[in-house]
């Protein structure tokens, strides 16, 4: 044993594990302590499959070149005659580098070039049923018209000619629009039906990235050691262009930047006590480079279904930093540890976004349409003729610097209450400052301070200015509360079973946007009196006089707007989660996990397709045609002087509730095999999602129905495998050459199988006089609305839903109970192959394929429901589908 | 390094026998092993026997402490190794270790348990893990201490490190947020399963069997990869490896691990070198479950690392 001792001392010493004593070391040693990797991943189109969406409209490939490559290195700092960090000062340092050049592609519906000189004559509707254009210069009062009945082709209120032949003259064509209409690309698909779909899109985009992390830790000494990092990253985002010329409503160009640095300090004051400070600062900056004619960027149309023209944020310029101080102090006592934790948050948003500086014009089918008459009109028709239904423009004059502050405090503690029983408890405070912007250039509606203009409640606030302070919002401070256990039963260590709830809040973010700054930076706007008789404006070279100068600081100055509406009672989205779960070690390396979860949330934060605190209430829906007014549609609003309020995804009134059952089976195995599977089942419910938004605001329980996004049904496999091929394995246990080929295999993968999301349906037209924003479908009673057979040419049975009658809501939910789209897999692969080098070197080739067996998942069907004389064709049935191979080739060299 | 890492191959055997010793370290739980029941077997073929150490005999146990995180953990750890090597036999010997930032000799294998107990008290967190860069000095050092002495000898890892807190980045984190079209990390694990390879060849020279007891158990993809590779490890160099997914679960898998330890035998058995470089190990002690390194490198014939002693 002496002779053991004795090696032990002259072996340690050798290799330097002895305080105070050097490791044999050279120069070259200690560069072979760096370690690093060089590598190279390539995708080019040759090797994807054509993506099923794509086959099916006949087209081809995207073009696809992309190279990422880098470099990495780490190890002990070192500088020839300079510096030895020797064992206390490492570094790491990665170079990642991206250059791509690809194609877009997808499919749209834009004007066909008779439309664009004014024939009607052979646009249908959905049905294929001939669509009239009325001439809104024919429009006559009917004396005829009886108000106590419905509004019908023979009880009309208003009287409209078409026009002869359904062509609209040349004549009456607006200039602006027939110079903007030669601006759209040539229709070039016949996908349908009835002309649309048809302009197919494959453009190319070039996008670029470098970026690079180091790292450095240093060991002062046994008691303290400092970390620090920095990373930079920039990349320009290349933006396929949907047409080539100014007019372009795709993506802009957009240039990226983000840095972030930290340093960290860890002092162990004993072994049973330990501190921690961290400083971090992270900033992202993001650059909009769009096209311009003179200097300026091109007005925004909308006009319905087809493709608009120019765009939302051409221009763009937003800077984001998060400053934060965090320190921590955990200590052990007794049979408990005890953890304090601190931590500053400092927010800084300076944003530059005129949403639309050369304005934005929508047209609607109604001033086009025989008043009060679903099917009739189209939004391009009224395009044609100049008459906009809504204008707006965006006057920003200085970009705004919001900062907010926030800081948490949290001590937990974990305590051993018995052998076998660990019991956890923490408790946070979390307190959130409101926004301020650096100048006070913010603003709000404040809903309790009445309007000068109609003496009604609500009334536009600066900040700072009148007794409001620099905020909207209280300084909020919420406890978080959390318990967990950890039990082995019996004192077993085969089984475990986990107990948990938790409870926390979340503040409102500071969003990059220049949104609650209306009196400073505003969207002056132009409304309809009744946009299905008379225009907001009519389309001119430039924006429509009538235009507010800024900053306009009086209440009544955000009148007749969309008006920024910020929270100020202090509401927060607040969540509370229960977890139950069962961990079971199995024979053969098996572990078992079986759990249950509840979670649900109050006051989460909603958006303006799901919430709107200035909607008319829909019992206003009994004054029918009446609501096309505007003055008297606007009347019926809660605060009329307003046309709505924009909440920016800052409104705290969704609620959500999720219950979830999961079985998990965990397999590791010496013979290189590594499986995990999941399978959940759950159900979530809650009032807000859909792809559409809700028709009820002021009925929140009515809208509780399944979440649009959740998959009752998930099976998820990932998978990792060492082949057993080469010398003394299972296969191929060949000793000459040929081992170089078939050892060092292995294959990685994840496969997800989901079942369907719940189906969302809609009515074609939604004739409620502007009341509902979402319609939803009535459901026809007796019928049953699965199909006897499903099939992708029927999906659900479409007859189980009609569209409501003019001026009523649908009773159907907003997503159906039992309806669900079909359900979708994807699997996920790599394979590799390593190649030893040395002990210390080697060449990896990987080739990672998603989709790797090329399978097509339905798309979802076609829910909109027409009418009973023009029922839409599609509906119920799946006409496509989506998803395409796609494959990388990686090259590593580790060394 | 590599004679050190080959020195298993040392020949051991008295100066009067030519033949070259190879030895085989294993553990066979149950009852105690007579040498009779004993085959090995190199390449299919049976090797002689020469000389068999068993439990009772000398043993120097390497334990390895790599604690950088939760203080829990490491005190319920900390006060099972002070009972499990209080109540170790005389002839086991312990030395203490520490990775984090490098490896470093805590105490020095010795006889008294009173100052091993005094290192292990005092001995602190550190804010790297380090067994990933410790493995193989550890490796080397064994194997050189069984290489000039008749004992047995064994290392066990305590360590409760998580993949993401490395110096090096096996995480593979985002360098480029701007690059919507990565796939390089859709599987994130492959730089820490190089590095495990990597170990495993490195490793696969030695002949110490390696125990390894991790304190936290850790669901998530990286650390699923990292543990599993680690448990693949210790398995492959005829050791074990316990993950406890609970504070409670932390004594019996310490318990277990100097169970397995104890029973620990080292058979030095005839070998006559040939120009294979590899060798299938196959140890048999009747009816018991043997733990053993199954496969060996072959040092080069005539080399050093091949003559020793």
């Amino acid at each position: 044993m002496q002779k053991a001792i004795e090696e032990f001392r002259v072996q340690s010493r050798r290799l330097g594990m002895v305080e105070g004593v050097a490791a044999q070391v050279t120069s070259t040693s200690r560069k072979s302590r760096w370690h690093g990797r060089l590598f190279e991943n390539f995708r080019n189109d040759f090797l994807d499959a054509v993506p099923h969406e794509v086959a099916q409209r006949g087209g081809k490939k995207n073009i696809l070149r992309r190279n990422q490559f880098g470099v990495n290195l780490s190890g002990p700092v070192w500088i020839p005659k300079l510096f030895d960090g020797g064992r206390t000062t490492f570094f790491s340092l990665t170079y990642e580098g991206m250059r791509e050049k690809t194609g877009r592609s997808s499919l749209n519906t834009i004007p066909t070039m008779a439309e664009r000189t004014g024939d009607w004559s052979q646009v249908v509707d959905p049905a294929g049923e001939p669509l009239p254009i009325f001439d809104p210069a024919s429009t006559a009062t009917n004396p005829g018209y009886n108000s106590t009945q419905p509004l019908t082709t023979s009880n009309l209120q208003y009287q409209r000619n078409p026009f002869p032949g359904n062509v609209i003259p040349v004549s009456r064509l607006n200039p602006q629009a027939v110079a903007a209409a030669q601006l759209y690309p040539e229709p070039n698909s016949t996908a349908g039906p009835f002309f649309r779909n048809n302009y197919f899109v494959f453009s190319p985009e070039v996008n670029s990235a470098n970026g690079f992390i180091g790292r450095l830790d240093h060991t002062v000494d046994e008691h303290h050691r400092l970390g620090g990092s920095f990373s930079h990253s920039k990349g320009l985002d290349g933006a396929a262009p949907v047409f080539l010329n100014a007019a372009n409503p795709g993506p802009v160009v957009r240039d990226r930047q983000s840095e972030r640095a930290g340093i960290e300090h860890t002092f162990t004051i004993s072994p049973q006590r330990l501190n921690s400070l961290s400083i971090d600062v992270s900033s992202d900056r993001i650059t909009n480079l769009p096209e311009t004619v003179n200097g300026r960027v091109y007005p925004n149309y909308k006009m319905g279904a087809y493709l608009p023209m120019g765009r939302a944020n051409a221009e763009l310029r937003s800077a984001r930093q998060v400053f934060s101080i965090a320190e921590g102090y955990s200590m052990r006592w007794r049979q408990h540890r005890l953890r304090m934790a601190a931590r500053w948050f400092r927010d800084q948003v300076n944003i530059y976004s005129p949403t639309y500086p050369e304005g934005s014009y929508r047209f609607g089918s109604g001033l086009t349409s025989l008043p009060g008459i679903n099917n009739t009109g189209h939004a391009f028709a009224s395009f044609l003729l100049g008459q906009a239904e809504f204008a707006e423009q965006s006057v920003v004059q200085s970009p705004s610097y919001f900062r907010r502050s926030r800081y948490s405090l949290a001590m937990s503690d974990q305590w051993e209450v018995l052998k076998g029983l660990v019991f956890s408890f923490s408790l946070g405070l979390e307190m959130s400052g409101a926004r301020q912007e650096k100048y006070d250039r913010q603003s709000t509606v404040a809903l309790d301070v009445i309007n000068p203009e109609n003496g009604r409640p609500g009334a536009l606030v600066a900040a700072g200015v009148g007794g409001q302070g620099r905020t909207f919002q209280p300084f909020l401070c919420k406890g978080e509360p959390s318990l967990g256990i950890a039990w082995n039963p019996l004192g077993g260590t085969r089984t475990v079973v986990r107990a948990s709830y938790g409870r926390s809040y979340s503040a409102i973010p500071v969003y990059s946007s220049q949104w609650g700054t209306q009196a400073f930076n505003g969207s002056p706007a132009w409304v309809s009196p009744n946009p299905q008789l008379e225009p907001a404006a009519i389309l001119t070279a430039t924006v429509p006089p009538g235009g507010r100068t800024f900053p306009d600081l009086r209440p009544e100055s955000a009148n007749n707007t969309i008006a920024d509406l910020v929270e100020s009672t202090g509401k927060q989205p607040t969540y509370q989660s229960f977890g139950l779960s069962l961990e079971r070690e199995l024979p053969s390396s098996l572990l078992l996990t079986v759990g249950l979860g509840h979670a649900h949330g109050r006051n989460l934060l909603l958006g303006n397709s799901a919430s709107n605190p200035n909607a008319i209430p829909l019992s206003a829906l009994e004054y029918r045609d009446q609501l096309n007014d505007e003055a008297f549609n606007q009347a019926q609003r809660p605060y009329p002087q307003y046309q709505r309020f924009n909440i920016f995804s800052s409104w705290p009134e969704g609620r959500y509730q999720r219950d979830a059952g999961y079985l998990r089976l965990e397999k590791r195995s010496s013979s290189g095999l590594v499986l995990s599977t999941t399978y959940e089942v759950s159900k979530q419910m809650d009032n807000y999602s859909g792809p559409y938004g809700i028709q009820d605001y002021y009925n929140r329980s009515n809208e509780w129905a399944l979440t649009s996004s959740n998959n009752p049904q998930r099976l998820t496999l990932t998978y990792s495998y060492e082949i057993p091929m080469g010398p003394n394995r299972l296969l191929f246990p060949v000793t000459d050459w040929r081992r170089y080929i078939v050892e060092g295999w292995s294959v990685s993968g994840v496969t997800t199988i989901v079942s369907g999301l719940p189906l969302a349906l809609r009515p074609q037209f939604n004739n409620t006089g502007r009341v509902v924003d979402t319609l939803y479908v009535d459901v026809v009673p007796g019928v049953d609305p699965h199909a006897a057979e499903q099939t992708p040419e029927r999906w659900f049975n479409p007859d189980a839903f009609a569209q409501p009658a003019d001026f009523t809501v649908g009773d159907a939910a907003r997503t159906h109970p039992s309806l669900r789209g079909p359900g979708a897999q994807n699997h996920d692969l790599s394979l590799n192959k390593r190649i030893s080098l040395s002990i210390e070197k080697s060449v990896e080739f990987s080739m990672v394929g998603l989709n790797f067996i090329n399978h097509a998942n339905w798309a979802d069907p076609d829910t909109t429901i027409g009418t009973a004389s023009a029922p839409n064709v599609n509906a119920g049935r799946i006409i496509s589908s989506r998803g395409g191979r796609v494959i990388q080739l990686g090259l590593r060299y580790s060394f | 390094m590599a004679g050190l890492l080959a020195s298993g191959f040392a020949f051991a055997a008295p100066p009067e026998v030519r033949t070259p010793r190879l030895r085989v370290p294993f553990r066979a739980l149950g009852e105690p092993v007579a040498a009779t029941d004993v085959t090995v077997k190199l390449n299919g073929a049976p090797a002689k026997v020469a000389r068999l150490l068993k439990p009772g005999d000398d043993l120097l146990l390497l334990i390895a402490v790599d604690f950088s995180g939760d203080l829990t953990l490491v005190d319920q750890a900390r006060e099972t190794l002070l009972k499990q090597i209080e109540a170790l036999p005389p002839s086991v010997r312990v030395g203490l270790l520490r990775a984090g930032d490098d490896l470093r000799v805590v105490e020095e294998p010795g006889a008294s348990r009173e100052s091993i107990a005094a290192a292990l008290q005092a001995l602190t967190v550190t804010a790297r893990p380090g067994l990933l860069n410790s493995l193989e000095a550890t490796q080397q050092l064994a194997d050189s201490i069984a290489a000039k002495a008749q004992v047995r000898v064994a290392t066990l890892w305590i360590s409760d490190s998580n993949v993401a807190r490395y110096r090096e980045d096996y995480t593979n984190p985002v360098v480029n947020s701007s690059d919507a079209g990565d796939m390089s990390r859709r599987f994130p694990e492959g730089l820490i399963q190089e590095r495990i390879r990597q170990l495993s060849a490195s490793l696969s020279r030695g002949e110490t069997p390696v125990s390894l007891v991790h304190l936290q158990y850790l669901g998530d993809r990286l650390n699923t990869a990292y543990q599993t590779g680690l448990s693949d490890l210790v398995r492959a160099s005829g050791g074990g490896g316990e993950f406890c997914r609970s504070v409670a679960e932390i004594p019996a898998a310490i318990e277990k691990a100097f169970g397995e330890i104890s029973a620990q035998y080292t058979a030095e058995v005839e070998f006559r070198p040939s120009k294979i470089k590899r060798l299938d190990v196959a140890v048999e002690a009747g009816e018991r479950e043997v733990r053993f390194r199954p496969r060996r490198r072959v040092p080069e014939p005539g080399s050093k690392k091949g003559s020793e002693e």
